[in-house]
């Protein structure tokens, strides 16, 4: 070859090299487009899964690692399936399940020694899942997750309600992973589900009806579809039950047993059960004993008669006369006592914790957890009017550090997450609740809600064996200003 | 046409070669088996299968091009066939050029045939034919035409082995573009110029992974024939680049 053709040849690669510069820059773009999500191939990869992604297989990695996680579960080996889920959803952040499942583990699956979960890695939980809501915005899936993580486990049924919504404006996935399918009806009925126990009652029925309208809709179409037929039939009950309910509580007590042999529905606009014998006395004892509830409860009681339309379930109010007596009888070993005058099923939520606990909030996902916190949670159910047990938090050190000078013990009562028939006698919100000591009113919600709830702050000293005098009790202003407060910097 | 006859010669060459026969066999059966892996992920058996699919075909075709490409020059210097070529009119580039052809026409046979089947399966498996996933694997010959290129340009002076490990390891760099990319904007000037010199100078295998897209059907990207295009532009330019700096070398190597 000629020195001169060789040397235009050299001359021919530099054009052709920034040629492909400029292409790269242009390509960068659509690259990290389809990339959204993925994180870099070397971050939290352990060396065995690091070669495949390097060679741009990440998503079948990801499918190995979850096969292998799959093992570890079987295997009850659940530490061994955090990191794999980290890894997975890294690899490929389009796998709905893996966050799912990664999620549930880290909310539900860590226990102490009695199976009480480990409630300072709910916040890791949540953050897992918005991420993962984040990489799938367009997909139901997770945001349910998330409205039932905040509704089943934690009980913050505002957040249930804004996930829940969220879900209901999105796509369930095809078989080929496109968002295109409505959303399951299951989304708008845990929604309506979530907007009762906010006391948010008419829209939780605009809801049972938005619901019921598209179900009917589904099925006039959709004749031979029985399944649906089902949800439908669901839909109704749900719907006629909120508003029995409803009209129970807050109109004209229903006595449940005879609406359960009458069963002729509600009328859908007013509430009314359309038969009267469900709501009206039938005898005079029934009037004789809700006028002697009203003068024990030092109420002027309204006028009754049999025939007439019962006062609502919620008046008078019941005196809950709550108490509950602490003492640790061995080094980190609680024994708690209490009388609630609620009927049996009712659960009292007992909550320890450093005084400067407060839910984290993160900003990234991660599995470190402040190992010096405490926060233990128990619920002890109610039975004859008492309640009470034994917790022994010595065996579980990790979980149970006891680091602090300070904690708070706490017992409470919260009426929007108890069960259907408790509340039919103190309504959604607790409106039907009296307690000479313990009463709280939360009136940053609304509609606001009534608490029964006491608060003890006690010292390091006392958790490591001591009694807790009475005067350790706070108030539930003092208590809700102090967790109003930021915690300390870390 | 010397280029060209060089270059069926080549491929006649390779097609007799019983281990990429046996990579072929292998991949084609893998891909084969997909639908019985799917029960693995059962929401998303649809996923497991696209993305065995692409994958096997991505590490079967890294393996037979890299396999070919080492090994096209230096076994004609081995076994002295190419002084023979040489002597007859035939000019060191038409002998270079006619053996990244072959190469490159071996590679697109067995793509082709993976790719086929892969089709195949996936439309028995979904009732349907997808003519997106056709984009993934024009990506993936792309990307090995790429490579093709860089392993005749290191053939040209190193052995097969020394070839095999510099082929190999340029791919897995080149494969890192998200982690270049990122870096590009750290804060340390440092890694900032280093970065940036791996991310638009070694060529960038990573552009060509489009299973992202193709297996999440989600995943939106702006423009994703342009995207193609570019890939395929951006193979061609950077395979020219190597094939000239290959024929540099080549013409001054004394054989």
């Amino acid at each position: 070859m000629k020195a001169s053709t060789r040397r235009n040849l050299g001359l021919a690669v530099i054009p052709l090299l920034i040629a492909t510069m400029f292409l790269q820059a242009a390509i960068d773009p659509s690259v990290r487009e389809i990339n959204k999500g993925q994180k870099t191939a070397f971050q939290g990869l352990s060396g065995e899964f690091v070669l495949g992604p390097l060679l741009g297989l990440q998503q079948a990695v990801a499918g190995l690692l979850w096969v292998r996680a799959d093992e570890f579960f079987h295997s009850g080996d659940y530490d061994a399936i955090l990191p794999i889920v980290r890894m997975v959803t890294w690899l490929d952040p389009h796998q709905l399940d893996v966050y799912i499942t990664g999620a549930w583990h880290l909310a539900y699956n860590f226990t102490d020694s009695s199976e009480r979960s480990d409630r300072r890695y709910i916040p890791a939980s949540q953050r897992l899942l918005e991420e993962g809501d984040a990489n799938n915005p367009e997909i139901y899936d997770i945001a349910f997750e998330l409205g039932w993580q905040n509704s089943d486990k934690i009980k913050d049924f505002a957040r249930a309600e804004y996930w829940y919504r969220k879900a209901s404006t999105r796509h369930g996935a095809d078989e080929r992973g496109q968002a295109k399918a409505p959303v399951p009806m299951f989304v708008w009925h845990q929604l309506a589900h979530s907007l009762a126990r906010l006391g948010r009652l008419e829209e939780s029925v605009d809801i049972w009806k938005k619901a019921l309208a598209m179900s009917e809709d589904f099925v006039k179409k959709n004749p031979t579809d029985f399944s649906r037929r089902n949800v439908r039939g669901s839909e109704v009950h749900n719907l006629e039950l909120t508003q029995k309910r409803i009209f129970s509580r807050y109109k004209h007590e229903l006595d449940w047993e005879v609406d359960a042999k009458v069963g002729k529905g509600v009328n859908r606009e007013t509430g009314e059960p359309l038969s009267r014998d469900t709501f009206v006395f039938v005898t005079g004892s029934e009037v004789s004993q809700k006028q002697s509830a009203y003068a024990k409860a030092g109420l002027s009681a309204p006028a009754m008669a049999v025939g007439a339309p019962r006062p609502p379930a919620i008046e008078p109010t019941w005196n809950t006369a709550f108490d509950a007596r602490p003492l640790f009888t061995a080094p980190k070993v609680l024994e708690v006592k209490g009388r609630f005058n609620v009927g049996d099923g009712a659960r009292v939520t007992v909550r320890l914790h450093d005084d400067s606990y407060r839910t984290a909030q993160l900003k990234e996902f991660t599995f470190d957890i402040n190992q010096d916190q405490t926060l233990m949670l128990d619920q002890h159910s109610v039975r004859a009017g008492t309640f009470g047990r034994k917790i022994d938090m010595s065996k579980d050190p990790k979980m149970y550090s006891f680091k602090s000078n300070i904690y708070y013990l706490v017992f409470e009562f919260n009426p929007r997450a108890t069960s259907p028939f408790i509340q039919d006698r103190f309504g959604w919100s607790g409106e039907g609740m009296a307690d000479p000591k313990y009463l709280w009113t939360d009136s940053s919600l609304q509609p606001e809600v009534r608490w029964i709830r006491k608060v003890y702050r006690i010292t390091r000293e006392q958790v490591f064996g001591g009694s807790i005098p009475e005067s350790a009790v706070v108030s539930n202003e003092e208590y809700a200003r102090v967790m109003a407060e930021p915690g300390p910097a870390k | 046409m010397v280029t060209l006859a060089i270059a069926k010669q080549t491929l006649e060459d390779m097609l007799r070669r019983k281990i990429l026969l046996v990579l072929l066999i292998i991949a084609v059966g893998m891909i084969a088996l997909g639908p019985s892996v799917g029960f693995l992920s059962p929401r998303e058996s649809s996923a497991v299968l696209r993305s065995l699919g692409l994958a096997v075909i991505l590490l079967a075709g890294l393996l037979i091009t890299i396999l070919s490409g080492i090994q096209v020059i230096p076994t004609e210097i081995e076994r002295r066939t190419i002084y023979t070529v040489l002597s007859k009119p035939v000019q060191r580039y038409e002998f270079v050029l006619g053996k990244f052809l072959g190469g490159i026409f071996t590679v697109f046979v067995m793509i082709a045939a993976m790719g086929l089947v892969f089709l195949l399966v996936l439309a028995w498996q979904e009732k349907r034919f997808d003519p997106e996933m056709l984009k993934g694997v024009v990506l993936t010959f792309f990307q090995m035409t790429l490579l093709g290129a860089l392993a005749i340009f290191f053939s040209t002076f190193a052995t097969p082995v020394v070839n095999f490990f510099l082929s190999f390891g340029l791919f897995i760099v080149g494969n890192l573009s998200s982690v270049t990319d990122s870096l590009i904007s750290n804060k340390n000037p440092a890694t900032r110029i280093m970065a940036s010199a791996v991310h638009y100078i070694i060529p960038n295998f990573g552009n060509f992974n489009l299973q992202n897209k193709l297996i999440h059907p989600s995943v939106e990207i702006s423009n994703a024939n342009v995207f193609i295009v570019q890939n395929i532009v951006y193979a061609v330019i950077y395979s020219a680049v190597l094939l000239l700096l290959a024929i540099l070398v080549f013409d001054k190597r004394e054989v």
